[in-house]
């Protein structure tokens, strides 16, 4: 995935603050000291000092288009950028002589001490907005987080990410646990009728009401196409069958609008159990024929292609 | 007028097929510079009614999508989206009394409607058998691709055609992939994997099944429409016909019967990615195929009828082609 800049635009003083103490740097040392001969340098050093400075102007960009405007922000950018003025005056005495001057080892040590202080401080809000944000993506996320696997559309994790879950739950010795798929009827008529895009959206939207119905500690994934997978651990199958019944009966209720009307869906379903001595892929193989049988069933049952109702 | 068509000649309606990918590309935020770069086109050429493009730009952009797009289900995404599109061709398709009639009809428009394979269909015993191979020069991870596109197309159209699923069973040349679940989902659970051919099977009877979208009227208009070209191969399609008609034909006679010299076909057959013997190798290995494992019939005749002169020759070609021996071959028959 490519990066993106979007966000730089919301944090207009923080990057004047950037420039600010970049120029103020440049331009306190040039005023106080004169320049060194080319022979005077020392290029190994120039390179060490010049360095972090530039690693440090990398991460205040990487902070700046990774996090929208806050206080984490501010704390985060302000720490960084008394780092950086330490750090800068440091490099720039590489190319100029100073005079004896009371107030400069001042203006060198001080600001990147505080500036270490406040990004700890900043670090440690973050942590608590980490919480907070892990809290939002329960029942959307196991115990390990890889961003590489959350699928696009729905912002759900695909089917690599429940199956490493499902390995692991079947790994530990002691664990009852379902795992159900669910399946939107007659997705493919949806989409040749009211456009790909809106079946993007059912989706995102189907992906929400199937949140909405399962425990905290369930997990739901993307399987692939129009298919969801969810876990759920320490329950037996006909608790977890009534669960997924729940969800079947909400979909069921639900009005989607797309083009001024009402459109309603059903859903296939099928639930097995954990077996012991089972793995992974013959527990979704045996998932996968059960929602096929189901398919069947409800493929005889002529009805509708689509249910509407009218505006 | 040459009876096939190369690698650059632009053919190829950029309403179907490009257009189609370049907007569900859109649709999932991949960078519109970076799919079309080096391909020749832009998006102004797509906007443009007669924009063509050749089989060469085709695959350069379809390479350029299948890096670019994220997740593992692009060439199913793309299968559900391409039938039908606003050409003739398809619409001519789309309107058959039955899928007799549109398989037939595809087949006539195959470079239009699905011009990176070829397929080869054959009937025994109640089953119809399509078998498809590479017709313009893929590398080997691109042809996976191109086969999960043209399954997935297979699955949605007849699908939309008969207003129910069409049971069919596929073949694939490859081991089981890892986003097996987007097969599954996609294609079915009706899946074999490390075959030697990309085959797939459904049953005679859905053949004469009537379209409830038929219309004979509109069929007609549309191939009114469909702009006249004799030419329904590419080189590698041409040369595997010349040689399914005469077995044994060499190089030679190949080359004559095309129109050109012997040097001239291997250098565009080169510019393909194959060479003729391989041509010869997979004709050779699509009839023993055929003979062993849906016909059943004993290693002599097989050997006898495709011009081997002994049995461990004809044993060891086919160790050669599908890494089987014939009676592992025709162990592998469909049940």
């Amino acid at each position: 995935m490519s990066m993106s800049f979007s966000l730089l635009k919301l944090h207009p003083r923080m990057l004047m603050a950037t420039l600010g103490v970049i120029s103020a740097a440049v331009v306190l040392s040039f005023s106080i000291g004169t320049s060194k001969s080319a022979a005077e340098i020392e290029w190994l050093d120039v390179v060490g000092e010049g360095g972090i400075v530039l690693l440090t102007v990398v991460w205040q960009f990487f902070l700046l288009i990774s996090r929208p405007p806050g206080r984490v922000t501010t704390l985060l950018t302000i720490g960084l950028c008394c780092f950086m003025f330490s750090t800068l005056l440091d490099a720039l005495d590489e190319f100029i002589h100073y005079p004896q001057h009371a107030l400069l080892p001042l203006f060198e040590s001080v600001p990147a001490p505080f500036g270490m202080i406040l990004m700890t401080w900043g670090l440690y809000l973050w942590h608590q907005e980490l919480l907070t944000l892990n809290a939002q993506l329960r029942r959307r996320e196991g115990d390990i987080r890889e961003h590489a696997h959350v699928d696009l559309v729905t912002r759900l994790y695909r089917a690599d990410y429940m199956r490493e879950q499902i390995a692991q739950h079947l790994s530990q010795p002691a664990g009852q646990f379902c795992v159900a798929v669910v399946d939107i009827d007659h997705f493919d008529a949806f989409n040749r009728r009211y456009g790909h895009p809106e079946g993007d959206r059912l989706l995102r939207e189907m992906a929400e009401l199937i949140l909405m119905n399962v425990r905290m500690k369930d997990l739901v994934c993307r399987y692939a196409g129009d298919r969801f997978i969810l876990m759920m651990p320490d329950l037996s199958l006909k608790k977890a069958s009534q669960q997924v019944q729940q969800i079947a009966n909400a979909v069921r209720h639900l009005a989607f609008k797309t083009a001024n009307q009402a459109v309603f869906h059903t859903l296939t379903t099928a639930v097995v159990e954990a077996k012991q001595q089972e793995n992974c892929e013959a527990m979704l193989s045996r998932l996968n024929q059960l929602l096929e049988q189901q398919k069947d069933v409800s493929q005889e049952s002529p009805r509708a292609t689509l249910c509407y109702a009218g505006r | 007028m040459r009876p096939y068509v190369t690698r650059d000649d632009k053919f190829i309606h950029a309403s179907g097929l490009p257009a189609c990918l370049v907007d569900l590309a859109a649709q999932r935020q991949v960078n519109q510079h970076k799919l079309l770069r080096g391909t020749g086109v832009f998006r102004e050429d797509l906007l443009q009614p007669d924009c063509h493009l050749s089989l060469s730009q085709l695959i350069r952009l379809l390479s350029q999508f299948q890096r670019l797009m994220p997740g593992h289900d692009a060439a199913f995404q793309l299968g559900h989206r391409l039938f039908p599109d606003q050409s003739a061709e398809a619409s001519a398709v789309a309107y058959s009394r039955n899928l007799s009639q549109a398989l037939r009809l595809l087949s006539r428009f195959r470079l239009q409607l699905a011009p990176l394979l070829s397929a080869y269909r054959y009937r025994h015993q109640g089953f119809s058998y399509l078998l498809l191979s590479d017709a313009v020069g893929l590398e080997q991870h691109q042809y996976q691709f191109v086969a999960e596109l043209y399954c997935c197309l297979l699955v949605s159209a007849s699908r939309h055609l008969l207003g129910q699923r069409l049971p069919l069973y596929f073949e694939f040349p490859f081991p089981r992939p890892r986003h097996i679940q987007e097969y599954e989902e996609h294609l079915g659970l009706k899946l074999s994997f490390n075959r030697p051919a990309l085959c797939i099977r459904f049953q005679e009877a859905w053949l004469s099944h009537p379209l409830p979208r038929a219309s004979a009227l509109r069929q007609q208009l549309a191939l009114r429409q469909v702009t006249a070209t004799d030419m329904q191969h590419t080189l590698i399609d041409a040369v595997s016909a010349c040689l399914r008609q005469q077995q044994h034909s060499g190089l030679q006679d190949v080359a004559r019967s095309l129109g050109m010299s012997p040097a001239t076909m291997k250098r565009r057959l080169k510019e393909h990615q194959v060479s003729f013997s391989q041509l010869q190798d997979r004709v050779n290995m699509q009839q023993a195929l055929y003979l062993l494992t849906v016909k059943g019939l004993n290693n002599e005749t097989v050997a006898q009828k495709l011009a081997f002169n002994d049995i461990p020759n004809f044993r060891r070609a086919c160790k050669r082609w599908t890494g089987l021996t014939p009676s592992q071959l025709r162990a592998l028959s469909p049940g």
